[in-house]
């Protein structure tokens, strides 16, 4: 799906808001039909980073490529690019219909396959229809906009870039004010009609489950810098630092000591591991998922410790288990009882390494 | 229940200068000089029909030439250049806080045959040239006068459009031109219909302005019921006047409202 031609080129991208930094020298490359997802806790510089691309905001310094053509001095409007606004911004003057229908009514009737202005608007309530099924939105075409609810117009906003089938979709947070049912259904149908048309999308969102399902690439940002670009597994299963660590999945991160090639001391004991190439007794960050961590005899963990408590989650129980120097996260689909003693053990391959931040 | 005795005292201010006047104009149209009463007083409107005529036509081009001048005026000033709108909006709202007779007295100067504007022609070497007096004085008094009602109601709802809305069109696809046709304008409707209703109610009604500006050449309605109520002391004939032109109004509002159903025209009347 994922071609390898270089759509848009990011490079050294700074901006400031008022003396305050908000993107610090961002280089990133998307290619043909990907779908790009940017991750990272709020004000960490998404939206400006999305407005960049759709020409809104100018950054400081660096260049934004679109096919290897510097886009500075391309307005919004020529830019092969349409927007699903984080807050909607919907045209209240406007129907539904018109919100959807607003970019292709700006259009030829060529443009649109057609060659009479009665085929066009024919073309235009045919797509208009299309696209209200797709964001399960049908019948609401003469409605007001201040007539929708949140999750509604958001919708809305969704159809409303998307039925002009541009090259690149940018989606900063679409769907956001949905429930969890159709939220799911959404990225179902989102997935589905980008790899369908071949749209690149650079998606932003603050959920990790969802940048991790939906994505062939996520970019985790925090503070304005890239943390780790990678396919969502990549990113998951090696983190580059704690930050990424902890802000995809959940994860106990500790503080441990290098002592040779995959061997690595923490809480004073010393573990198995897989990573290589660190200097002799460096300090390093170690990850370990919830997941990872195997629940043992008492006799023959590796560590022990007390069970505090105990959470049903569905498919798996959480318990917090102390051993004195820490407390462990755990997920297992076997419970042990509040208060009881386990051992844990841990694979030398779910233990990950990290460099210490400077 | 206790709450509506708060509106009291404007119910009382209501009454005393608003509904009592109201009666009372209706009263003397519909009466002779003795209190009998008479429909000879509305008829008489018939003679002065030109005058109505050349009233209306005149507010018609007041209205047009506000709306012309208001608009980019009002645009500029919402724009997000503040230190730049700051001036522009003291410019237009300056003369508001001038008297309107004032203000007219001082256009007048610069429009009289041996005013302000003349002096500098000569200076240039241009000939003079007869302004005071002329319809276009009239009409040049009446939009300097009106113009920041035009402005104001436009200001608002401009000021209030979001500029993601705008961001979105350019997205879309709206070049600059399309962006002002397709969004700015259709959102602005409510302020241009309550600007124009806030220009064409009082220009339909102007007095002073056209008798100063013309040397008293012109007269419009409110010259001439001024004339009735005062020179020629007949209530019943200006107050017969009046109420056509408070319908005429009316109608016309009726008409604007139509175009703007929600009245969100800028909340200023
Ligand atoms: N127009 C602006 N003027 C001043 N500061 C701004 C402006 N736009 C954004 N910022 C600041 O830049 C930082 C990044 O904002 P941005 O909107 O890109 O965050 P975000 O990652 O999209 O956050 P969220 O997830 O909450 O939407 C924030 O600290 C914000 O306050
Ligand atoms: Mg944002």
């Amino acid at each position: 799906m994922v071609q390898d031609t270089r759509l848009i080129e990011l490079k050294g991208i700074s901006k400031s808001f008022d003396d305050t930094q908000v993107l610090h020298s961002i280089d990133l490359y998307i290619r043909k039909c990907e779908f790009i997802t940017l991750l990272g806790p709020s004000g960490c510089g998404k939206t400006t980073l999305l407005r960049i691309i759709g020409g809104f905001e100018t950054p400081d310094e660096g260049q934004v490529l679109f096919e290897g053509a510097d886009m500075a001095n391309v307005p919004p409007y020529r830019r092969r690019i349409n927007t699903v606004f984080q807050k909607y911004a919907l045209f209240s003057h406007l129907n539904v219909f018109d919100n959807i229908a607003f970019g292709l009514n700006l259009k030829t009737p060529e443009a649109l396959g057609v060659k009479t202005r009665r085929q066009k608007r024919e073309e235009i309530a045919r797509r208009v229809g299309r696209m209200l099924k797709l964001v399960k939105m049908e019948g609401y075409e003469k409605r007001s906009i201040d007539q929708l609810s949140g999750g509604q117009q958001q919708r809305i906003a969704i159809a409303r870039a998307l039925v002009n089938e541009p090259e690149v979709l940018l989606l900063d947070e679409p769907l956001g004010a949905l429930d969890l049912k159709l939220r799911k259904e959404m990225q179902v149908e989102l997935k589905a009609m980008q790899q369908q048309l071949g749209i690149t999308f650079i998606y932003v969102t603050h959920d990790q489950e969802e940048a991790l399902t939906m994505s062939d690439t996520v970019v985790v940002l925090n503070g304005g810098r890239i943390q780790q670009i990678g396919e969502p597994k990549r990113i998951y299963d090696e983190p580059k630092n704690a930050f990424v660590a902890d802000f995809i999945g959940e994860s106990n991160i500790l503080s441990g000591i290098m002592r040779e090639d995959c061997l690595v001391e923490m809480l004073g004991v010393e573990f198995q591991c897989v990573d290589e190439g660190f200097a002799k007794d460096e300090p390093v960050d170690v990850v370990v998922r919830p997941e990872d961590v195997m629940i043992v005899g008492e006799d023959v963990g590796m560590l022990t410790g007390t069970v505090e408590s105990v959470i049903f989650k569905g498919v798996h129980y959480e318990m917090m288990v102390n051993t004195g120097a820490m407390r462990w996260k755990v997920h297992s689909t076997t419970m042990q009882p509040a208060g009881s003693r386990v051992g844990m053990s841990i694979v030398p391959f779910n233990i990950h390494i990290m460099r210490k931040e400077a | 229940m206790k709450r509506s005795w708060y509106a009291a005292p404007y119910a009382v201010w209501m009454a005393l200068f608003t509904i009592v006047p109201l009666l009372l104009v209706c009263y003397y149209a519909f009466t002779t000089r003795s209190g009998a009463f008479t429909t000879e007083n509305l008829t008489r409107i018939f003679d002065y029909a030109p005058v109505l005529f050349d009233s209306l036509r005149l507010a018609l081009y007041c209205t047009a030439l506000c709306l012309l001048i208001g608009y980019p005026a009002a645009y500029f000033m919402a724009s997000r250049d503040m230190s730049r709108s700051q001036s522009l909006a003291v410019l237009i709202l300056l003369p508001m806080w001038m008297n309107f007779l004032l203000r007219t007295y001082a256009m007048m100067t610069l429009f009289e045959n041996n005013g302000v504007l003349n002096t500098l022609f000569e200076a240039l070497g241009l000939p003079r040239q007869q302004m005071i007096g002329t319809e276009g004085a009239v009409l040049v008094g009446m939009v300097y006068n009106f113009l920041p009602f035009m402005v104001l109601p436009i200001y608002t709802v401009l000021k209030k459009l979001d500029p993601r809305v705008i961001e979105a069109a350019e997205d879309l696809g709206a070049n600059p031109v399309r962006v002002v046709t397709r969004v700015v304008l259709p959102m602005s409707v409510p302020g241009i219909v309550s600007g124009i209703t806030m220009v064409f109610m009082p220009a339909v009604t102007t007095f002073a302005i056209s008798r100063l500006m013309s040397s008293g050449m012109i007269y419009l309605m409110g010259d001439m019921i001024e004339e009735f109520y005062i020179t020629m002391n007949n209530r019943n004939v200006g107050s017969a006047m009046s109420l056509v032109m408070m319908v005429l109004i009316l109608i016309s509002i009726g008409f604007l409202r139509k175009a703007d159903p929600e009245g969100q025209g800028g909340g200023l009347w």
